[in-house]
Formats: structure tokens, C-alpha cells, sequence
């Protein structure tokens, strides 16, 4: 789908701005499906909106966290560990989507 | 570097507005609005808010993280963007003025902030 360069990938914002809207909407899609609406709605307008994806090398990407995620959570009531595995989760599909739509995969 | 520094902010005020327009015309384009809340030109600090379609969007994070980068490399007096959706705070995210205005094609959000899902993306 996109032709990737990791320099480029420095200033994803620029670059890569249409494939990763598509890898978080599409993970979004896939939670949002799966778990619990309201919290992955938490997770992804609360948590996620100070997220940034890195590559790390070798096809492989990790998305950088906010400090303190749990403490972020307004309007919405969730066990701390119910939210981290949720958490972890939908992270791990973002990027599982990076590497797909970078083909990496 | 910049020649109109002088105004009352609505210089400032404009030119956020169209780097908006500009570069993120997909906000408009899937349904969503971004409405410039607060722009503190002491500090530079400036507030928008994501709202319509975006408060219960998936591709709404990474719209927010990519404001907040460019917008501080492309406007000099920019140091600092805050960026949300309904869903983190104000409620709906049309208030203030001088954003750009929500073209609202058909799709219902809930106004409690549990919106339902997006619309799709039309990539």
C-alpha cells in the first residue's frame, strides 16, 4: 500500500499521515467490534489521542503511551486491570496494522 | 519572520484556521469540525476542538497528534496546541469560534459523549 521509509517515518505527521489514521481506525474498528464500546471509546478518544507510533526496525513498530493511561479515564468506570489488558490489546492491533499497511506483514 | 505580529489575535486566530482547512481538509470530509477554542498569543499556547463525527472517530488520535506536530512547525507563534474531541472534556466540540464550520453528512453522534462509531473513512 505505501512505500515505507523509516526516515521518512520521522516526520510521520507529513508523510505517513493517511496510513496511520488507516491503522488506527482500523484497529479501532476491530476493537470496537469485539470489546466493550464505551471503554474502547475511552481507551481510543482519551488515551490514544496522545499516542505516537515509532518504528523500531526490522518491520516492527510500538506506539509510545501517555503517562499514567488509567488516570486519564473520565466519565467511564473500569477496573484498572479490565482497562490494561483492553489496553494493551488495542496497541498490539495498532500495530499489527502498521506493519500490515507498510507491508511488513 | 512574521509581518503581522501586531493585531489582536486575529491574524493568529485566521491563519490557525486555514492550516487547518488546509492541511486536514478530512476532518470536514468524514463529517467531523475543528473550532478554535482558546489561542493565548502570550504563550502560544492555542486550544481546538475536534468535534461532530470526530468525538467518537477512530482515526480522531491520530488527527489530534498530527495537529499538535504540525501546527507548532508551520505557525511560528505557535508553541503549544491542545487539541480534543468531545469525548476527553468540552462536550461536542463546536464551541468558540473562527474554526472551520461542520459539514454533517447524516451521521448522529449522541450528545452524552458515548458516541457510536464513526463513519467510515472513505480512503
Amino acid at each position: 500500500m505505501a512505500d515505507f521509509d523509516p526516515e521518512k517515518f520521522e516526520d510521520k505527521y507529513a508523510n505517513y499521515f493517511p496510513e496511520l489514521q488507516q491503522a488506527y481506525k482500523n484497529a479501532f474498528n476491530r476493537m470496537n467490534d469485539q470489546y466493550d464500546s464505551e471503554l474502547v471509546h475511552a481507551i481510543d478518544q482519551q488515551v490514544l489521542n496522545e499516542s505516537e507510533p515509532f518504528y523500531d526496525g526490522n518491520g516492527e513498530f510500538t506506539i509510545e503511551l501517555p503517562d499514567n493511561p488509567y488516570g486519564r479515564l473520565s466519565g467511564i468506570v473500569v477496573e484498572q486491570d479490565r482497562f490494561e489488558e483492553l489496553l494493551e490489546i488495542h496497541v498490539g492491533e495498532i500495530e499489527t496494522e502498521l506493519e500490515r499497511i507498510f507491508e511488513f506483514q | 519572520m512574521s509581518t503581522e505580529t501586531q493585531n489582536d489575535g486575529d491574524d493568529l486566530e485566521e491563519r490557525v484556521s486555514n492550516f487547518l482547512r488546509r492541511n486536514f481538509p478530512q476532518i470536514q470530509m468524514h463529517g467531523g469540525s475543528a473550532a478554535i477554542q482558546d489561542i493565548d498569543r502570550e504563550s502560544g499556547e492555542v486550544t481546538i476542538a475536534l468535534g461532530g463525527a470526530c468525538s467518537g472517530c477512530g482515526i480522531s488520535p491520530m488527527t489530534i497528534q498530527a495537529i499538535k506536530s504540525r501546527m507548532v512547525k508551520e505557525i511560528p507563534e505557535i508553541e503549544k496546541v491542545n487539541a480534543h474531541t468531545g469525548m476527553d472534556g468540552g462536550m461536542g466540540g463546536e464551541s468558540g469560534g473562527g474554526g472551520m464550520e461542520p459539514s454533517f453528512p447524516g451521521e448522529t453522534v449522541d450528545d452524552d459523549g458515548a458516541a457510536d462509531e464513526g463513519p467510515e473513512a472513505p480512503f
